[in-house]
This record gives structure tokens, sequence and C-alpha cells, in this order.
């Protein structure tokens, strides 16, 4: 059995995640992302690669999709409404409530854009009426055979890690994922699990971040510099995003210090929160958690009305989705309206579109810009050619928004270095706890994955691989087989049966003879299971047994491999005694073993040595005198029959090989005293 | 009845047939039955030994079982006998392991200590099949007495176990070992060690977490046992292997292995500034560590660990992980200075308990001298003063008050930050006196400087007027007035004129600078620096009470918590009720380990904890903050009774924590009609005498129902038994002048015999004595001067409470056997009605005299005396616990169809011989009680002659 892995998407870039994994002839796809970067076919995954014939409800069974960011989920309306898959799809509950929005969103700037309709609003709702929502940590079971399961995994509000089983082949895809928490979120959290696959994001493939803690303080000092001095500070963000984190972070700043100047939102918000809210707790960070259980203060009186929300043109807010936002707003909502723009005193402003791309944020952004009072704070990554970009690339001081207009820009700049994304060590970590047997990059930049990917196989030993994309990955999968067991070998497991040892294992400094140190360390068997053997009958089912039923089973005797060898021992005869051959009567032959014995007992540190009268025995060796001229274990031809020697004969078990090779050279060695 | 039921019971044994069901049923009425005499019991005993030889029966031999646990639970002289039997073979050696599981609990219940079980039925118990059975006995390991190397094979060996609890079991087992043992075979410490390393990695959370502890305690003895040279890099490397376990998904273990991190002990600064760091440092690059053959661990697995735990999402990892680092500081400079950058930052941190460990973390390195000023980011220290936390702002301020700052332009910034602070919260103004006054005495040449550029706004203004409304006035002239006391020499000069106007606010500097120095000792200094600018203080009286004060300035302003659960009464402060809880709830099971290992020492520790606390509540309540200060107290008391009280030694120090608490709760509630009466008038004397009757019942009880107190621990009891006394002489209304005058002479005197020899008596206690003897000489005690008991008081300050010795609590448990409001005793109204009384005595010796007090109403009271030779007839006699049977006669029954009396036991204190209890035939001294008063239902016998 082996696990295919089909990337399409994201394989050493960043951009259209979409991996489809073969597992025990199931075909999983994980994520139906769109790359932002192109407009043309490039944009979506090549879907032609998994089924030449377009039928793809027979070639997958199953579409996973991890969060709501387009390039995981940006292709799944084309996928489902104009490729045709009809099969189920599964992702998290915020997911499924939050992505029609993102995807409403996009669609509709592609449609201003004026780039060809790939899917319409109706594909979009069709489409999400296809998905089938998941919890976290809910095992799904897709199938007989398939099971899923869902991980917390940071990131933004309902992204997660998913588990696949089939059979005795499992895998995890992480999606994207955040190993350090932050104010709104999480870090991900996922069991120890025994994996044959880990596919993993690798954004920061190299980077190390620093604490977030830097950051927050950096991010509030400038805020509160700017407002301490009366100025007033623009936060242009997406709605989804950053904007919850830098919400909850100035919220508990204004808190602790009491701070007085507002907070506005451009938006009045009746807030239907009340709907997603017990569905969103799960999904935030320990404090917003908390915060829920005891304020208790998200009773929304009147908020059914979502058409409010769309006041000033602002087609895309979400704040009201997030049950700590929705806290946020409660304490401290301002609604905003454009008089107020220009009104006096210090202000802090949340205002969408991010990246100043147009929108409410550019409006105020000109009327604030010239003064050196005010404070304009962009996300670290802004799209190149939007006013964020430029003001990040140096700082300007003028603007030209248009032929006609020029912005004069004299105000602060704050850049922000927040990302969901985890780093470097994160993913060694979240690798390391893991342990999967295989691991594969996705989601990065080539150069970063080929350095992560060694780290990966020279500091943990787990085989791993990046491929680019179409590329298909094949890595073994395990495969578990049933066997019965039989009662001796279950009664035997039932009872504990430790061993201690005082040696480890066989030191390699004893065989190397110079480090002559033997370790003797108390340690703890238990041969329970050690003691089974695994019989597998042709045509019958496997089956475990006991070692001591073993001979019984197949009616066999005990074999044991013995080895023998003959060889002179060197004699010194003090007294005339005619041949040595033919005058060894059973009493010489005692004293001859008494002797050996001495001498052996002189010579040799370890063993017992026992004289059994006419044989001599040390463990397992036995020695005796061999009268017979053809002994077959004697080497014929190499040794001179003379009578200054006399045979033994010697055998032992393979057990004691050593000692007797000791043994007999010993006996080489020496010389036999006879009177 | 009996007689029938054994003549069957033995008819069935002659036969050698089990007893039935049936049968045993019946002997079971005849065991639950308290009429029935011991000899019968004996004999049920025989027979049930008889019947358990003959039958095999599972149902049977779990009856008797049964039968037997009752019998020895219900009859304490027969439980030996009863126990031999549940420890015979026929049960343990039974096939069923529910009936030997049943039985070993049934014997863990009944006796507390000791129970012998011989080491090979342990091991034999263990070695079968049945898992829960395992679990059990290794879990109660340590009650059963089995030899420590058996033990060590049993846990070492189920470390192995398929199943994960066992191998839980098993690595707990381990650590108690070598917390409680003796091992210097390296074989075997190796051995341990390596097999809790192995287990780091188990699938199962709670055996990671159990490991996590295993390395650590055994990681321990391995260096202690390891020779010199080695030592260093052994605690090093296990250091970092427990290092390696803080990036594991489960919270459980994160926090064990933080707590453990900081167990650890000395570690070299290369590794402990890779744990500030993600990035591995260049010294520690392919440094591999190896400390036993296999177990290698590069140095790199701890980079980040603090970083991490920090930053976690979860406050209690982030509280444990800042606990951790305040144990490490001390040994490294460099590695404090990197720790406090990240200290500082985790001023930001949302959950106000984890700023509070942070800032803590900081007084601790400011105590431990670690703390370098320059390289704290002043700001966003100083942001910390305007924190909307109180308690925040008070912590921070006593860094500050340790703190010496190198530069000017520092010390200013401290000076405007706590001038901001006092502006934003007025509230704070006695403890931001405080601080400054203690700044500048730091900073004697800053502060002179200061009071120069400043001193145009101290000046009066237009007509010769100060701005007397002016905090910030009052903040400078404290600040001013501090210079000439300061610890620098030659500092300048203050013009002289400040003092004088600091005369002008002498009620608030005063007020704010109690701790140091009274109210006539600061007016004498100011005007006596107000005369001459050059001022030698050589003869003045404060410098001698400053620089005690000073000498013990680290201890008193270490309001510091030394366990994340003792954090848990701060958090009462700001944040909810909930939070509160869970902190509680994830407190106890981090701590949970060690107090279950009933580590005497290490309750102490937390008890005095909580003394110091109440020591700063006290100041509060000085301050008048009385109902903070109460809720304070009501916290710690519910942290109190969270601990442990199991373990041996323990019950004691705890009751009388508590004990404590409670008096100075009702203290505090009384000291503050102290305050009442100064400021307006109008509250009622019974109140106050309410309020009065609740302090003497708890400082009675503190009195005399403790043993075991060391001569000091007594001697600071008495005092607070004079504040008592002293305050209710105060009060006119209430006092009883010639009673409580006598009391106080008779604690005086106490008092006296007790310091003999020993140490120097407090300030109060030599006042009170003087005061006392001023009241005797002057006139016979028949002018009453409320006044000078009133100024007493001022002189009175709470000493903390340091308990060193292991007090035991006396106390008694009545209880009346088959009595409620549905079965009631029998009596027959004027005759006296028999209560038969079940009594259990706790540390009560034979010497003391007990009462039972029955009473109907207040006027139908009746006391009876307990025979000490009863006391001493009980059957668990020992000296501690002393349980026996009394019926006790009530003769005042009413002509009534049923009543209700209530009962308890009191013993007679001869301590406080002054004839304020009168009942006749009763015990002529004070009798605390040692039990709540139970309730006895008591109905006529209408059915008098149908019984006989």
């Amino acid at each position: 059995m082996a696990i295919d892995c089909l990337v399409l998407g994201a394989g050493q870039e960043v951009g259209k995640s979409c991996v489809v994994v073969s597992i025990n002839g199931k075909r999983i796809m994980f994520d139906c992302g769109m790359h932002m970067g192109y407009t043309d076919s490039r944009r979506y995954p090549d879907f032609s690669l998994i089924s030449k014939t377009g039928d793809f409800d027979n070639a997958l069974t199953c579409v996973i999709v991890t969060h709501f960011h387009l390039d995981h989920i940006g292709a799944l309306p084309y996928f489902t409404e104009v490729c045709g898959y009809k099969g189920p799809i599964y992702m998290t509950y915020p997911t499924k409530a939050l992505a029609p929005l993102m995807l409403e969103d996009y669609r509709k700037n592609m449609d201003r854009r004026g780039e060809g309709e790939q899917f319409t609003a109706e594909h979009i709702a069709e489409c999400m009426k296809k998905v089938i929502p998941v919890d976290l940590k809910q095992t799904v079971q897709v199938d007989k055979d398939l099971q899923i399961r869902a991980y917390y995994a940071g990131h933004v509000i309902g992204a997660a890690m998913f588990y696949a089983k089939v059979g005795d082949a499992a895998m995890v895809y992480t999606g994207d994922y955040n190993m350090t928490p932050d104010r709104h979120l999480g870090a991900a959290q996922i069991d120890r699990l025994q994996l044959d696959l880990l596919i993993t994001e690798s954004t920061y493939a190299t980077t190390i971040r620093d604490s977030r803690y830097g950051r927050e303080r950096e991010f509030l000092k400038a805020v509160h510099n700017c407002v301490a001095a009366g100025g007033k500070v623009l936060i242009p963000t997406f709605a989804l995003g950053r904007a919850q984190e830098l919400c909850i972070l100035l919220e508990d700043y204004w808190e602790r210090m009491n701070l007085k100047i507002p907070i506005y939102f451009s938006a009045g918000l009746t807030i239907q929160a009340n709907m997603y809210y017990k569905m969103l707790i799960n999904w935030t960070s320990q404090k917003i958690k908390e915060t829920y259980a005891t304020r208790n203060a998200f009773d929304f009186k009147n908020g059914t009305n979502l058409a409010e929300i769309m006041i000033n043109g602002f087609h895309q807010f979400t704040y009201f989705l997030d049950p700590a936002i929705a806290k946020f707003l409660l304490l401290r909502i301002r609604n905003f309206d454009r008089s107020m723009i220009n009104a006096p005193g210090p202000c802090v402003l949340f205002a969408t579109p991010g990246m100043i791309v147009g929108g409410f944020s550019l409006e105020v952004f000109m009327q604030w810009a010239p003064s050196e009072n005010n404070l304009v704070t962009l996300p670290g990554y802004c799209v190149a050619g939007t006013i964020g970009h430029k003001l990040m690339s140096g700082k300007p001081t003028k603007i030209d928004l248009d032929k006609d207009t020029q912005i004069d820009v004299r105000c602060q700049i704050h850049q922000l270095s927040f990302s969901p994304h985890t780093d470097a060590k994160g993913i060694m970590d979240l690798v390391k706890f893991l342990s999967p047997k295989h691991a594969i990059l996705v989601h990065g930049e080539k150069p970063k994955m080929a350095t992560l990917k060694e780290r990966i196989q020279s500091e943990l030993g787990i085989q791993c691989y990046c491929p680019a994309n179409n590329e298909t990955v094949t890595i073994p999968s395990t495969h578990y087989v049933k066997a019965d067991a039989s009662d001796t070998f279950i009664r035997s497991c039932l009872n504990p049966n430790f061993k201690f040892s005082t040696c480890s294992s066989v030191d390699k400094s004893y065989l190397d003879s110079n480090g002559s140190k033997a370790i003797s360390r108390l340690s703890v068997s238990d041969d329970r299971v050690s003691e089974g053997i695994l019989v597998v009958g042709k045509g019958k089912k496997a089956k475990v047994i006991h070692q001591d039923e073993l001979l019984n089973t197949f009616g066999e005797k005990k074999h044991e491999i013995q080895f023998a060898y003959c060889f002179p021992m060197h004699m010194n005869r003090t007294e005339n005694i005619p041949s040595a051959s033919d005058l060894l009567c059973s009493l010489d032959r005692c004293t001859l073993i008494s002797r050996l014995s001495t001498i052996l007992s002189n010579e040799l540190s370890e063993g017992n040595i026992l004289d059994l009268g006419e044989q001599l025995q040390v463990e397992s060796f036995r020695a005796s005198v061999c009268l017979s001229d053809n002994c077959p274990h004697r080497l014929s031809g190499s040794f001179q029959n003379n009578s200054e020697s006399v045979f033994f004969c010697c055998c032992w078990a393979v057990a004691d090989e050593k000692l007797a090779w000791k043994i007999i050279s010993i006996m080489k060695g020496s010389t036999l005293q006879t009177t | 009845m009996e007689v029938h039921v054994m003549n069957s019971v033995q008819q069935s044994l002659d036969n050698n047939q089990s007893l039935s069901c049936q049968a045993l049923a019946s002997l079971r009425s005849l065991v639950i039955n308290p009429t029935t005499s011991d000899s019968t019991l004996s004999s049920v005993l025989d027979a049930l030994t008889r019947s358990l030889q003959l039958s095999r029966d599972s149902v049977i031999l779990y009856h008797t079982l049964k039968l037997l646990t009752d019998l020895a639970a219900r009859r304490p002289h027969l439980s030996p006998f009863a126990l031999d039997l549940l420890r015979s073979d026929s049960l343990f050696s039974s096939a069923s392991p529910r009936l030997v599981g049943e039985s070993l609990s049934a014997l863990l219940s009944l006796t507390s200590t000791g129970n012998d079980i011989d080491a090979a039925r342990f091991v034999s118990l263990c070695l079968g099949p049945s898992v829960s059975l395992r679990l059990c006995l290794l879990r109660n390991a340590e009650k059963l007495v089995v030899r420590e190397s058996v033990l060590l094979a049993v846990f070492l060996g189920f470390t192995r176990d398929p199943f994960p609890y066992v191998r839980k079991e098993a690595l707990d087992g381990l650590v108690k070992l070598c917390k409680n043992g003796d091992f210097d075979d390296r074989d075997v410490i190796e051995g341990c060690y390596c097999r809790a390393v192995e287990l780091l990695r188990d699938t199962e959370n709670y055996v990671r977490s159990a490991a996590v502890h295993a390395v650590c305690e055994w990681g321990k003895l391995l260096v202690i046992s390891s020779q010199d040279g080695n030592k260093q890099d052994l605690s090093d490397a296990v250091f970092i292997q427990l290092g390696g376990m803080v990036r594991d998904m489960s919270i459980e273990v994160r926090l064990e292995a933080f707590g453990a991190l900081g167990k650890i002990g000395l570690i070299s600064e290369d590794i402990l500034l890779q744990t500030l760091c993600k990035k591995v440092l260049g010294t520690n690059k392919d440094k591999i560590y190896k400390p036993i053959e296999g177990l290698d661990i590069p140095a790199s697995a701890v980079a980040g660990a603090f970083i991490h735990g920090l930053e976690d999402e979860f406050s209690e990892v982030r509280m444990s992980a800042c606990f951790s680092l305040r144990t490490l500081i001390v040994f490294s400079l460099q590695f404090a200075c990197e720790a406090l950058k990240l200290m500082m930052d985790m001023l930001n941190d949302d959950s106000m308990i984890v700023r509070l460990q942070a800032l803590d973390t900081v007084h601790h390195m400011a105590t431990t001298d670690h703390l370098k000023v320059e390289k704290i980011d002043m700001h966003r220290f100083l942001s910390t003063l305007v924190d909307n936390s109180s308690v925040i702002r008070s912590v921070t301020r006593k860094i500050l008050r340790l703190a010496k700052l190198p530069q000017f332009k520092l010390f200013k910034l401290c000076i405007d930050g706590l001038l901001g602070n006092l502006e934003t919260y007025p509230q704070d103004e006695v403890d931001v006196f405080s601080a400054l006054f203690h700044i500048g005495r730091n900073h004697g040449k800053f502060t002179v400087h200061i009071i120069e550029e400043a001193s145009p706004e101290l000046e009066p203004t237009c007509g010769g007027k100060l701005g007397f409304d002016s905090t910030r006035v009052a903040a400078f002239l404290v600040l001013a007035i501090s210079a000439p006391l300061s610890h620098e020499k030659d500092v300048g000069d203050i013009p002289p004129r400040i003092f004088s106007y600091a005369v002008t606010w002498i009620g608030r500097i005063s007020y704010a600078l109690s701790d140091i120095m009274n109210q006539e000792m600061l007016l004498a200094y100011l005007s006596k620096c107000s005369r001459s600018s050059a001022i030698s203080l050589v003869d003045f009286k404060i410098k001698e009470t400053l620089l005690t004060v000073e000498g013990d300035a680290p201890i008193n302003l270490c309001s510091t918590v030394d366990s994340p659960v003792g954090m848990a009464w701060k958090n009462s402060g700001g944040t909810s009720d909930f939070h509160h809880k869970i902190q509680l709830g994830i407190g106890k099971s981090v701590v949970h380990a060690e107090y279950e290992l009933g580590e005497h020492s290490e309750l102490r520790k937390d008890v005095n904890l909580i003394f110091k606390k109440v020591k700063d509540f006290w100041s509060l309540v000085q301050l008048g903050c009385t109902n903070e200060a109460l809720k304070g107290i009501r916290v710690c008391k519910e942290e109190v009774a969270s601990f442990n009280k199991e373990s041996a030694g323990c019950a004691g120090a705890v009751a009388f924590t508590l004990q404590y608490l409670r008096v100075i709760e009702k203290l505090a509630a009384v000291w503050e009609y102290r305050r009442l009466t100064k400021t307006f008038h109008p509250y009622r004397v019974e109140n106050l005498e309410l309020r009065f009757a609740k302090l003497d019942r708890r400082l009675r009880e503190i009195r005399n129902r403790f043993i075991g107190l060391t001569k000091g621990e007594e001697l600071q009891i008495l005092e607070l038994l004079l504040v008592a006394w002293v305050l209710r002489l105060s009060k006119m209304e209430i006092c009883c002048y010639d009673t409580t005058i006598k009391l106080l002479s008779s604690t005086v005197a106490h008092a006296e015999f007790l310091h003999e020899g020993s140490t120097e008596p407090s300030n109060f206690m030599v006042e009170v004595k003087k005061s006392l003897h001023d009241v005797g000489s002057s006139s016979s005690g028949s002018t009453y001067k409320p006044l000078l008991f009133e100024k007493l008081l001022d002189s009175f300050s709470l000493q903390q409470f340091v308990l060193c010795g292991t007090p035991r609590y006396i106390h008694a448990e009545l209880k009346v056997p088959g009595n409620d409001s549905e079965n009631p005793l029998p009596f027959i109204p004027g005759l006296p009605a028999s209560i038969p009384l079940a009594i259990t005595l706790h540390n009560v010796s034979t010497e003391s005299r007990c009462w039972l007090r029955i009473s109907m109403s207040e006027e139908s009271t009746q006391f009876v005396f307990l025979d000490s030779n009863l006391i001493c007839s009980g059957n668990r006699s020992s000296n501690v616990v002393r349980e026996f049977t009394f019926v006790a006669p009530f003769y005042l029954t009413p002509k009534a169809i049923s009543f209700t009396s209530s009962v308890s036991l009191g013993i007679e204190c001869f301590s406080e011989n002054v004839d304020r209890v009168k009942v006749s035939g009763g015990p002529k001294c004070e009798l605390p009680y040692l039990c709540p008063e139970k309730q006895i239902f008591l109905c006529k016998s209408s059915e008098r002659s149908a019984f006989i």
C-alpha cells in the first residue's frame, strides 16, 4: 500500500493551495484555492490531472477546506459549479459561515475589474449548500473507511488542520497554522497521532520570529504617543484578519491605562453576533473564552438586521461575527461618519479596506495624511500598486492618486509585523511533536523549503519532500495484519512480566577492548508481547501464539545447534609412560580433566567451571579427552599425533561461542603437567 | 434475639456449612445495633472467621467483607481482629479481583497508617491480571507498608505497562520514592531517570506530565549523586531535557514543565541565555550533552523555552514561566538583564495576574540585587503606575522603593510617574507618599536637586499662602523632608522653611509615614529640621526606628506570593470570580502533588505567606480601608481552607491559620469602630458589643484550642488578646472596667512570664505594661481614662506571625447515633433522659476537664462533667485521638410531647479564671467549645407500656 500525494497548487510557491492525496483507495482533495497573482488559467489548480474525463465525483472521495482564505477556498465554487464536482465538502463551522462573504467579495472585485466571470453569486450559494460543517475534534466518518477530524490551527478564526485515516494509513494536512497564540486566537493544538504522512505549510521556512510582545509594544507605543500628542490614528484593515487582534490589543491597553480617547469603527453596527456566537467562541483564545463565560455581555437585543451593517459603502464588514470584537464594540462602540473626519481632538479609527486601496480608508487617509501629528499603521504586507505599498517603500512626501489628485503625506507611518503563520521553529516543533514517518512541505518558497527539508531530515530523521506543482510523491503506508491470539498468549499478556537487567546492551566499547568501562545501568523490560510469535499459514488467518506453544503447534522437535572441536593439547610428561594414546585409563582422564580445570580456573575470569569427572563443563561448554583417532570433529592432518599431546574433544552451544574460543585459546596456550 | 441468631449461626457452622446470605443479614442487624454486647460481637467475629474458611462463594465473601467493615467501623476496639480477618488469605487470595479490591479499600479506609501487607503479597497482587486492582495498589503503595526496594522494582516495572494510567501511577510512585527515599546506587538512579525520559514521548498527556515530574526529581537526584566535575553538565542536561517539553501540545504538560524548570537549580549561563532566545546561540551550536550513555541531547532543544512560555495562550502557563524565571535569575546577571526585558514586555499582558507575577519577578530581582535599572525601559515600567488595577500600582511602587537609580533623568521620570499616579488615582495618596519618602532617602542628592527645581511651586504664592489644596505640593514636601534622612552622605541642604511648610501637612504626611514614625516624632523631626539647616541626627531617635524599618524592609515589602496558588487572592481585586476559580483549580492541580506528599515544611511556607499577607492587610486596616482588608482576609481564608489537611501534622497548622485569620477579621471589624468614633458618632452600642463578643470568642478559641505552639507564637497571640482588652477599655460604653483591667493585667503577667529570658517585648507590650502600672498607681482604679487606652492603641502594629511549631488543634466530634427528627430518643417528662453520645476527642490531654453542655434554652442549661477516666478508657486511645461512647443524663426534661436540645462539648480553660460564668454545678472557668452544637430530638415515649 502506498500514499500518493499529487500537489496541484502551493507546491514550492504560495497560492492556490490544493493537494490531492490517494490513500488506501480513497482520494481526498485538501483545499481548493486560487492564485491571486494570475488572471489566466494558472489562477486555478489543474483539475484535469485528477480526472481526464472530468468525472470528479468518482475520482474524489471528498474535498476538505481548512480555512476561508481565498488561496485555500477560492477555486471551490468553480470546481463544484463549473467543473461539476458534486461530492461532499468538509469545512469547519466558522469557515462555512465566513467563506461566502470572502468569495462574494472576490467575485464582485473580479466583476468590477471587468474580468470574465468565473462563477456567479448563485454558484457560491449552491456551492455552500454542498458543504458539510464539522466541529473541532469531531470524528467524521466520510464513508466506511475514511475518517477525518479537525484540529485547531490558529491562523484565522475557523482555521483547522485535518487528520484523515483510511484503514491503517493516517495523515495530517495542516493548512495554514500558527504555533504561537495571539490576543485573539490560540495556538495550534493537535494530539500525538501515529502518522504516515504530514503535509505542512512552510511560509516561514527559515525565519525565526521574536516574541510577539515586542511587536505589540512597538504598536502600542506608536499609537499612544500619537494620541497623547493629540494626533489621529488611522488603522486601515481588512475586516477579517489582524483587525481583531489589533482591536483587542488596543481595547486592553485602553482599559488598563484608563485612556478616554475614542476609538471609532467606520460603520454603525447592529450586531448579529448572537447567531454566530456559540459557534465561534470555541475558536478563540483562552482569554476571550473566559471573557465570554464571565461577562455574558452578548445579549444583543435587536440584532437581526444585516443590512444595517452595510453603511457607508462597506461591503465587507465582519467584525460583528467575532465575539471578541462584539465585546469590544459593546464597550466602546462609536459610530463614525464622514462629518467626524475633521473633528478636533485625538482618536483612533479602524477603517476598511486594508492597504488603503480605496473606499473609506482612502477617504480618511486623504484628510489625515497632511498632518505630521497623525499616524497610519500598515499591515506587514501590502500588494504592489496600493497606496499602502507606496507608503512602505520609502517615505514619500507626495502620492499621486490620479492625474488630478495629489496627496501630501506628512503623517507618521507605522508598519505592523504581525503574521498569522508559524515560524520555522514552530514547524520544527510540530513535526517533532507529531513525528510522522514522512513529511511534505507545501505553501512556501522553494529555496527556503529546501533548507527546512534538510533540517527535518537531518535533525529529526524524518523523510521529507517538497514537490513542485503537478508532481506526485509516493510514500509507503502502514499496513496492519489482523491476527488471532492464542489463549496462552493472551494469558501471558495479562500478567505483567517485567525483567530487570543491569546491562543495557552489548556495548561496543567492550568489543573494541580499548574502552574497558562496562556500562551497567538498571533497565527494565517487559517481555509479554515479545514472547509472542506471529504464525501466518497459507490460506489461514494469521495467529499470534506464545513461544512455548510453537513446537506443539507444528509438531516439531526442538533443535539446537552445537559446535564441536577436537584439538590436541600440549602435555608435559615427567615420567616415562609408554604411549599417550593407549594408556589413558579412566583414572588418568580424570586427572587430566582436574588439571585442566585448575588451569582454567586460574586463567578464566568468567563462567562457572564444573569438574564432572571425565568431563569439564563451563556453562554449555564441555570438554573431554578424545581417544578416537577418527574423531569427526578433528581437523584432519593439521595436528601431529605425537606423544606430547592429548586430544580434547569440545562442544558448546551457540550462545557461549565467545567463551568457548576463549577457553580453547587458553587450553592451547598452556601445558598439562602429568605425573 | 441475639441468642437466637447466634445459635442458628453456630448450628450451620457446626455442620460445616458456610453462612447463608440470610444468616449474614441477621448478623448484620446485630452488628449495626449499638446495644449488642461486645461478647456477642466477638462471637460474631468467630463465626465469620469460620465461615470464611468454609466458603468460596464470592457473593458470600462479599457480604462477609461488608459485615467486617461495618463491624470494624462501629466497634473500634474490635477492629484489630476484623482487620486481621480482612487481611486473611480467604479474602485477599480470592479469584475475584473485585473482592480483593474491595477488601483492600476497606483496609485502607479503616486504618490510616501502617497497613502491613507483606511484600510478597503486594507484588503478587500487583502482578495479577486485574488492572483496576493494580492501579489501586500503586496509588496507595505509600499507605501499605512495603519495603522501598520492592516498591522501586514494582514502580519501575510498571512504567512499562501497556495501560497508560498504570504508567502514570508508576511514575508518580517513583517521584514519591525519589523524594522520600535515599538512594545512592547510581545504576538505580540512572535507570529511573532514563525510564522517565523515555516516557516523555508517551502518547498520553497525563503520562507525559507525570514523566516530566519524574525527570525533574530523578534528574535532581542524578545531579546530586554525581561526582563534582560532572555536576554542572548534568544539571544542564536535565534542564535541557525538561526544556524540550515546553512545546508540548498539552497545557498540563507545559505547566508541569515550567514548574520543573524552576526547580533544577544551578544552570550554566549559556543554557539560561538560550532559553530566552529562539535562535540557537553561537556557543550552543552543535553542543551536545551526554548525561548518560544513549541519552544525547543537543543544547538547541531548550531554545526559546521561556519565550514560548511567556507568550503561551494560557495565563497559567505564562504565570508559571514568570515564576520559574524568578528562581533562575539569581544564577546569572546577564540572564537577569535579558529576563528583565521580557518582564517589561509582560507588563502588556492581557491577564492581570500575569502582569502581577511579572512585577513580582521584577520585585524579586530588586530584592536580590539583580535589578539593573538602566536596563529597564523606564517609560513602560512607569506606565504601570497609571494601571487600572490598584494592586499592580502598589506592587510597582514597592519595586520603586527598592530601586537605585543611577541617573537624575531616571529619577525625575520616576518622580513624575508617581506624581502622575497621584493625580490620576488620588486614593493612592498614602502609598505614593510613602514611596516618595523611601525613594527620596535612597537618592538624597537627586532629591535636593529636584526640590531646587520645584521650589517655585512650593513657595507661597500670593499673600503668603501656600498652595494647600495641591496634593502635588504635598508630594514634593514629602520628598523634601526625606533628604536629611538619606542613606547617602553630603546630600546638600533643603531650605529649612520647606520643613515648616511640611508641618502644615503633618496630618496627611504622618498618616502616610505611619510605618516609619508616628506623628509626634515626625513633628519633632520637622521642627528640628526647620530650625537649623545643618542637622545632626546622631542623637535623634528617628534614626534608630528608621534603621530597624530599613533592616526588614525587603521582607516588609515583599508581599509577594510564592506559589501560583497564592496569587489567587489578588485576582479578586480586578478580574472576575470565574477566573478566580479557574486559577485556584489550576493552581491546585499544579501544586497538588507537592501537597499530597504532606511535606509539612511546604505547608508551613504557604501558611507563613498567608501570615505575611495578613500583616499587609492589617496596615490597610490601620489606614482605614477595613473593607478591602476584610475582603483580602476572606480570600485568604478561602485559600487556607483549600489547603490539604489530610496529611499528618497539617490539619493543626491549617486550623490554626484559619483561626488566626478569623481573629484578625474580627479584630479589624472592631478596630473600624475605633476610627468611626473619631469622625462621626452615631452607631449602635449593641452592634459594637456584638462585635466584641465575636472577637472574644475567636480569641478564646485560638488561645485554648491549640497546643504545641512555641513561646513566640503564644506571645503573639497574647498580644492580640491585649489589643482586644485595650480596645474594650477604650470604649467606655461597654468596657466593664474592672473585669477588663483584671483580664488585662493577668494577660500581661502571663506575657511577662513567657518573655522571661527570651526576645524583647514589643513596643506595644511595653506601653501597655507601663500604662497599666500608671493606672494602678495613680488611683485605686476609680478614674477611668479611655483616652489613655485610645492612645495606647496607636503604638500597636501587627507583627508578622511566623509559624514555626506544629500546632495541634483540639477539637471533638459529637454524634448521637441514630437520632434525627424522625427517630427521636424517648423520654418521660420530669424524669432524666439518657442521651447516648459517641465522642471523639482530638488532641485533648487527659488532664483537661471536659464538659458537656446540654441546653434546651438559655434558662435550662445543664453541664455534665466528663470523667477523665472515662476519656482514658476510650478505644482508639492514642494520645491524639480518643474515641468513646458516653451516655449523658439530661435532667431538665420539660413537660412536653417532644423537644429538642443542643449538646456541645467544651474544655475548661484555667488561664482565664475570672469569674464571668456563673452556672451552678457547671465549670468554674471559661469554656471554649470544641465542636459545633449538635441537635438532639427527644420525644415523649407514649408507648411505654408496649416496650415493657
